[in-house]
């Protein structure tokens, strides 16, 4: 679970690459659509759910936008917060025991070709074993084999590690054997639902005989020459360019072409110009207001695959321990004051996104999901009447008020973030009417996620969380234990300080449990105890766009973990 | 003139002490150098590294230890990257100085010629011409500039033409795979100079022309030219040589400024420069290039300063450097 999404640093801690609040830019909204690729459409129009597949042929080279650029390529320090430095290098070179993929309208991870076979679990005596069978054919970029040695050593930096993003999962383990080369079992202190995760696409697995001893942070922060993916990094000029040559050691299917380069292009009008100019093959931009309107203006010169179902979800954080979200009647009663389908509509109705979303999971999780925040919408009415019953009265301005405080509140989020901005501006408006007064007042990324939320210094908040695996991690959220500095060594992020009686066992058993179907009936529970109390509000999912110029081919489509780039190897220049 | 540089230069020194020990202030005291540590599911972690930063003890302490390293070359670790700060920043204003060398050559040349124009033709047609458009050039953001310049000199013409590249490049300075000084470069170099150019020519050929009809106004010129001496002369030798003064003095002043002050042109040509890296410092909170960054930025505005001094020294004989 992560506070932030891909065009955003990761916050300072927290899950890499699973939930994160949005820290930056992207943070707009959408919903919980079950459409899910547009494709081919020359300007914004839904379309239908397909993988724009067009004819490639051999070699030649692409250059390809990237509206931030990574901070470092050490997957597992802190460093490494930039979600482009999975799109950029480590989807391109780190191996990974699962991807995940579409099946019907559902993502869900399955073994990756790193494997001979799924890996398998079991568990006994309160205890989880997980069984990983190695590719024989699966190599480093020098010859080496990809060995059982590689998993312990990556099990064991993120687990002992200092300066580590997250060591969620990876805190379980009691211990890695390495029976054969070939084959390493992982033992869990505990049941632990997630194990999917654990060398997927958080960190992957790293080369034990080229990093076991040494200064691993120093030899990798800078780009590496290693690879176990289809590309290795060629180059990393800071401020300029990342570019990706083949790996010619994959045992898997070799890229189609010769060079890719992602040029740092962090303004999103200039990048658009860029695109339009044809210095830019490809662009993934934050869909921003500007954006869309941007993407209407290059007509029919882009092909365009837009993803609703992604791990973005955006909603408004009320913070349960301050005055006037303190009661649970005001957060009712605010919940009832917005119209959430007017907002969503305003800000993506042009993509095909028209509904909001009803659950604090987002669509890439919808398999855990419930609709349990359907039965708040806009009314007046209900608003009136739970104000009422506990105890608030309208004061001379039309605000409600209790013992002398009025309900009004300041709303804080990212500056610049344009679509946020209009969020804000349309919940103003909607809460006045509804008798609350709200103020804005904005601040940057670094201080609201590195400052102000973790210090719960705040009233109501507006930003995205990202789920970057189609796993549920809800307890990172809304569990008491992850309220910042409940726990020693906490690393949730319940930055709402969100206290839900009955709460906290249901999502442990979610995180638990490793039967699906109990999984997913103890994650549905929860959700209804959620909406009920309303710690605070769901209000969509945002979409991801992709642009690719006509002379781009291969099966081109959006993977809500991996990016938009994660079958780079298939693309090439069409036909 | 060297003793008095040197003397400026020995003077300078507790200026920027003065100004190093601020911006340390000002910048932790509005920074959390720890902010990415604060969620840390290392418990031991943000203890460990209040102790490696100094960040227990006292703000001066905390500067004394900083500027012990940063005189010797240890100017930090960025908290962004965890790459050496020194060469960060050495690397930005390599690429800031090529920017501004470039624009600052051909403002002034150009602001120059306007203001010559413009002072010995007062009230003409053409002076109306030219201050109507230095006043647009004054008006005009940089932001909007470059992007009008974009589409107009790179986008539109690659369109119009069927061109299978735009003219002028715009992201960077250098194609994929080239460096060096070449017709890549320049190409790419274009458009960021022109969009820079335009606006340090509107103000300074407002400066120049000013300076020029002082110069004009002069009891020397009057002299001059009931002397007889040819008007060409008068406005080259007499006149230029006095109004070059003051107009190289704002040049120097402005161009110091610059150092740090392209934000907004090298984000929209995703230039590396200072302002780029000012920007994702800031973004990032990362008090550790940020304090080196203004320090920089603080020498460069006294170097440029004593270069005022000293040209104005040079270029006028009654000035006396001591």
């Amino acid at each position: 679970m992560m506070i932030h999404s891909r065009n955003d640093r990761r916050p300072p801690s927290g899950p890499k690459r699973r939930r994160t609040p949005v820290g930056s830019a992207l943070a707009a909204l959408a919903v919980l659509v079950a459409t899910g690729c547009t494709s081919g459409a020359p300007a914004l129009a839904p379309g239908t759910n397909s993988i724009r597949d067009v004819p490639v042929k051999q070699g030649g080279s692409l250059v390809i936008g990237a509206e931030q650029e990574p901070d470092c390529a050490d997957w597992i320090s802190t460093c490494a917060g930039s979600i482009w430095g999975t799109y950029l290098m480590q989807a391109q070179t780190i191996p990974q025991v699962f991807k995940v993929v579409q099946q019907g309208n559902t993502w869900v991870p399955v073994a990756s070709d790193l494997m001979a076979a799924t890996p398998t679990t079991s568990v006994a005596d309160g205890r989880q074993t997980i069984t990983y069978t190695l590719n024989p054919a699966a190599v480093w970029s020098d010859g080496q084999p990809i060995t059982s040695a590689d998993l312990k050593y990556t099990a064991l930096q993120i687990r002992d590690g200092k300066d580590v993003f997250t060591q969620t999962g990876y805190d379980l383990i009691d211990s890695v054997a390495t029976p054969d080369p070939r084959t390493a079992v992982v033992t869990l202190k505990s049941p632990y639902a997630n194990w999917r995760q654990l060398f997927g696409a958080d960190y992957g697995v790293l080369p034990a005989h080229l990093l076991d001893g040494k200064d691993r942070n120093a030899l990798m922060k800078n780009g590496y020459t290693f690879s176990g993916g289809p590309w290795k990094i060629a180059s990393w000029v800071r401020g300029t360019s990342v570019t990706l040559v083949p790996n010619e050691r994959y045992w898997g299917p070799k890229p189609h072409l010769d060079k890719v380069t992602f040029q740092f292009t962090t303004d999103t009008a200039a990048e658009f110009q860029a695109f339009a100019s044809g210095q830019l093959d490809a662009l993934y931009p934050t869909p921003q207001l500007d954006v869309l309107s941007q993407i209407n203006s290059l007509g029919g010169s882009a092909n365009m695959q837009v993803e609703t179902r992604t791990g973005n979800l955006q909603a408004l954080w009320m913070n349960n321990s301050t005055f006037p979200f303190d009661s649970p009647a005001v957060r009712q009663a605010l919940a009832y004051s917005i119209d959430r389908g007017a907002i969503v509509h305003k800000l993506f109705g042009s993509l095909g996104v028209a509904a909001p979303a009803q659950s604090f999971l987002s669509p890439l999780v919808s398999a855990f999901a419930s609709e349990d925040f359907a039965g708040y919408r806009r009314d007046p009415a209900k608003v009136q009447q739970i104000m009422t019953a506990a105890g608030w009265a309208k004061n001379g301005d039309g605000i409600w008020a209790k013992d002398g405080r009025a309900a009004q509140f300041t709303i804080v989020s990212l500056a610049g973030n344009q679509s946020r901005e209009l969020t804000e501006q349309i919940l103003q408006s909607q809460l006045r009417q509804a008798g609350f007064k709200m103020t804005i007042k904005n601040t940057s990324a670094a201080n609201l996620f590195g400052k102000v939320a973790p210090a719960g210094d705040f009233q109501l908040g507006l930003w995205t969380l990202t789920d970057t695996f189609p796993e549920p991690t809800l307890d990172a959220t809304l569990a008491s234990t992850s309220i910042p500095g409940a726990v020693e060594g906490s690393s949730g992020i319940n930055f709402i300080r969100a206290k839900i009686p009955g709460l906290d066992e249901l999502l442990r058993r979610v995180r638990t449990e490793v039967d699906e179907t109990a999984r997913i009936q103890a994650s549905r529970q929860a959700e209804k105890l959620i909406a009920e109390s309303v710690p605070s509000l769901p209000l969509g999912a945002v979409p991801n766009i992709l642009l690719t110029g006509k002379g781009v081919g291969g099966p081109i489509s959006i993977n809500p973990v991996q990016g938009p780039f994660w079958n780079l190897a298939e693309w090439g220049l069409a036909k | 003139m060297l003793r008095y540089t040197l003397r400026r230069l020995a003077y300078s020194l507790p200026v920027m002490v003065i100004a190093s020990f601020i911006l340390f202030w000002a910048v932790r005291a509005t920074f959390d150098p720890l902010a990415k540590l604060r969620q840390s599911t290392d418990p031991g972690a943000l203890h460990r590294q209040t102790e490696l930063l100094g960040l227990d003890r006292s703000v001066p302490e905390q500067y004394l230890l900083w500027m012990k390293a940063f005189v010797t070359g240890d100017w930090g670790t960025s908290t962004r990257t965890g790459g050496a700060v020194l060469p960060m920043i050495g690397s930005a204003l390599e690429v800031t100085l090529q920017l501004m060398f470039w624009g600052v050559l051909f403002a002034a040349v150009i602001a120059l010629g306007i203001g010559i124009y413009s002072a010995a033709r007062q009230y003409s047609a053409g002076d109306y011409v030219l201050t109507g458009l230095s006043y647009v050039g004054i008006a005009m953001p940089a932001f909007w500039l470059g992007l009008v310049l974009i589409q107009v000199l790179a986008v539109w013409p690659r369109q119009q033409f069927g061109l299978s590249e735009p003219p002028l490049y715009f992201v960077g300075l250098h194609s994929v795979g080239r460096t060096g000084i070449n017709l890549d470069y320049f190409r790419h170099l274009a458009l960021p100079v022109v969009t820079l150019t335009v606006g340090l020519v509107a103000s300074w050929s407002r400066f120049s022309r000013t300076a020029m009809l002082d110069a004009l106004a002069s009891d020397y010129v009057r002299t001059a030219r009931a002397k007889g001496v040819p008007r060409r002369r008068i406005l080259f030798r007499h006149a230029l040589r006095n109004a070059l003064a003051p107009f190289v003095t704002v040049v120097a002043l402005d161009a110091a400024a610059l150092v740090g002050g392209l934000v907004v042109t090298e984000q929209i040509y995703a230039i590396p420069g200072m302002g780029r890296l000012f920007l994702s410092s800031i973004l990032a909170g990362d008090v550790f290039v940020l304090i080196p960054w203004m320090l920089v930025v603080a020498v460069a505005v006294i170097v440029f300063n004593l270069l005022a001094d000293v040209t104005y020294a040079l270029l006028d004989p009654r000035v006396a450097l001591r």
